[in-house]
């Protein structure tokens, strides 16, 4: 499967699927953040057929969507892995580590944080304070929680989400430029 | 109501932002991101001024601060050019080689930072009122994108503007000149894209974009853009000596 950045096909699938999510909101602009909410959690990402959807569907331009869409963390304009794994890089996570196991990670993935593994099965974010710091360094897999994690640990962990790829293509990026 | 602004008493409305106040009498605020048809934006932060109001010392931008009370103003104090100062070079750091900023450190006597890269520099200071002009006019081609140091004013996927008019007051209104727009033989190039210029058929001048043209004539049924027979469109100067002619023949 190829994650390719920028440019995509309109794929009819995301338009119908897009289309239905869009049908469950009244045309209002303050419903923008809730849609684009919805797209992220159907797709991992949020693709450029649905913005230009939204766009239509509460005749705004364009740009205002987008403006949005690359403001929020929890929005990515990257398609995300199937597993997105939070480091949580806040504090008390910091000083406990938390670097090592982003550096375990790419060992294991070969994936830096905001990277995709080529084969879309992962994908890893540094995270602000996840209000867990007593179990700190935390971990989060999609949305299990994991505390006091070590290299060591991670690498089990990780296991349990299937096997690590040997030698993957990595894709996607930071979603700045 | 009266307010006392570096000791001179001046008339204010209730409501009327300081700024405009200060203006009227004479007495110069700098200003990045002001601009009267588009108030509110209060982003660059230069317009700082400090407020006394019953012995209270408060730090406001004067460019959306309404007049409410009898206060009592001060807008160079050593407070406030200490602050304008430090906002002068983190602007600096921004937009090292800009003219504008460039002028604003002359007059407060700072010295170009050695310490920014020039590499990452850019004549942008994020103020935003491009896209609030765009957005006003209706077009709403560009926006902030991203957050943080990434940042920017661009069009979505920094492609050529799909909504954009060619208008162009995006990059009359910056205040630091950083919108390139070419006109170069009957076009215009802005935003990634390219513009077809309309020339007035008496001088020659080009005068608007098509597209800015077509804009216009779907907005106001008044069409203030005058066609002739064969979509061209005039200059307000040939407009004029058109109209001067068609009044002298009618009544001499
Ligand atoms: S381009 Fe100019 S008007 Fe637009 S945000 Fe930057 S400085 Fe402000
Ligand atoms: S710093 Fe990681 S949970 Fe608080
Ligand atoms: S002019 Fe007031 S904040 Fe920019």
């Amino acid at each position: 499967m190829t994650l390719s950045s920028g440019m995509q096909h309109r794929s009819p699938d995301r338009v119908a699927v897009t289309g239905r999510i869009l049908e469950g909101y009244p045309k209002e602009q303050r419903y923008t953040l809730a849609m684009l909410q919805d797209i992220q959690k159907e797709f991992q990402f949020i693709p450029r057929e649905s913005m230009e959807l939204i766009a239509d569907h509460l005749e705004l331009p364009l740009g205002k969507i987008y403006s949005l869409a690359t403001f929020y963390k929890a929005l990515s304009l990257q398609p995300k892995g199937k597993h997105v794994i939070k480091i949580c890089d806040g504090t008390a996570c910091h000083i406990r580590s938390s670097q090592m196991l982003a550096n375990e990670l790419y060992t294991l993935l070969k994936i830096r944080p905001g990277e995709t593994t080529g084969d879309g099965q992962f994908s890893v974010e540094l995270v602000n304070c996840l209000g867990a710091c007593a179990i700190a360094p935390v971990v989060v897999i999609d949305e299990t929680f994991y505390g006091k994690v070590t290299p060591a640990k991670l690498q089990e962990i990780i296991a349990q989400y299937g096997d690590a790829p040997e030698q993957s293509e990595r894709s996607g990026g930071v979603a700045h430029d | 109501m009266k307010i006392v602004i570096d000791g001179k008493v001046c008339e204010a409305e209730r409501g009327e932002y300081l700024l405009t106040v200060a203006r009227r009498e004479g007495i110069r605020i700098p200003t990045l991101c002001h601009n009267d048809a588009l108030p509110g934006l209060a982003s660059c932060r230069l317009c700082i001024v400090e407020v006394v109001e019953k012995g209270w010392h408060k730090v406001v931008t004067s460019c959306v601060y309404p007049v409410s009370a009898e206060i009592e103003v001060f807008t160079a104090s050593e407070k406030i050019l200490r602050m304008r100062k430090t906002l002068i070079m983190l602007l600096a750091a921004r937009a090292p080689e800009n003219e504008t900023i460039g002028k604003l450190m002359q007059e407060y006597g700072l010295e170009k930072p050695d310490r920014f890269k020039k590499e990452n520099s850019s004549d942008c200071i994020l103020c935003g009122l491009c896209a609030s002009a765009c957005e006003k006019i209706g077009a709403g081609a560009i926006s902030t994108v991203h957050r943080g140091v990434t940042k920017k004013i661009a069009t979505p996927f920094d492609d050529p503007a799909a909504d954009c008019i060619g208008c162009a007051a995006c990059a009359s209104i910056c205040p630091t000149g950083a919108i390139k727009v070419q006109d170069k033989s009957g076009t215009r190039q802005i935003w990634n894209k390219a513009f077809e210029l309309l020339i007035c058929p008496d001088c020659g001048k080009p005068v608007v974009t098509r597209e800015q043209a077509e804009y216009l004539r779907k907005q106001m049924q008044g069409n203030p853009i005058e066609y002739s027979g064969d979509g061209t469109v005039r200059c307000e100067r040939c407009k004029k000596a058109a109209a001067a002619d068609r009044f002298r023949t009618a009544f001499l």
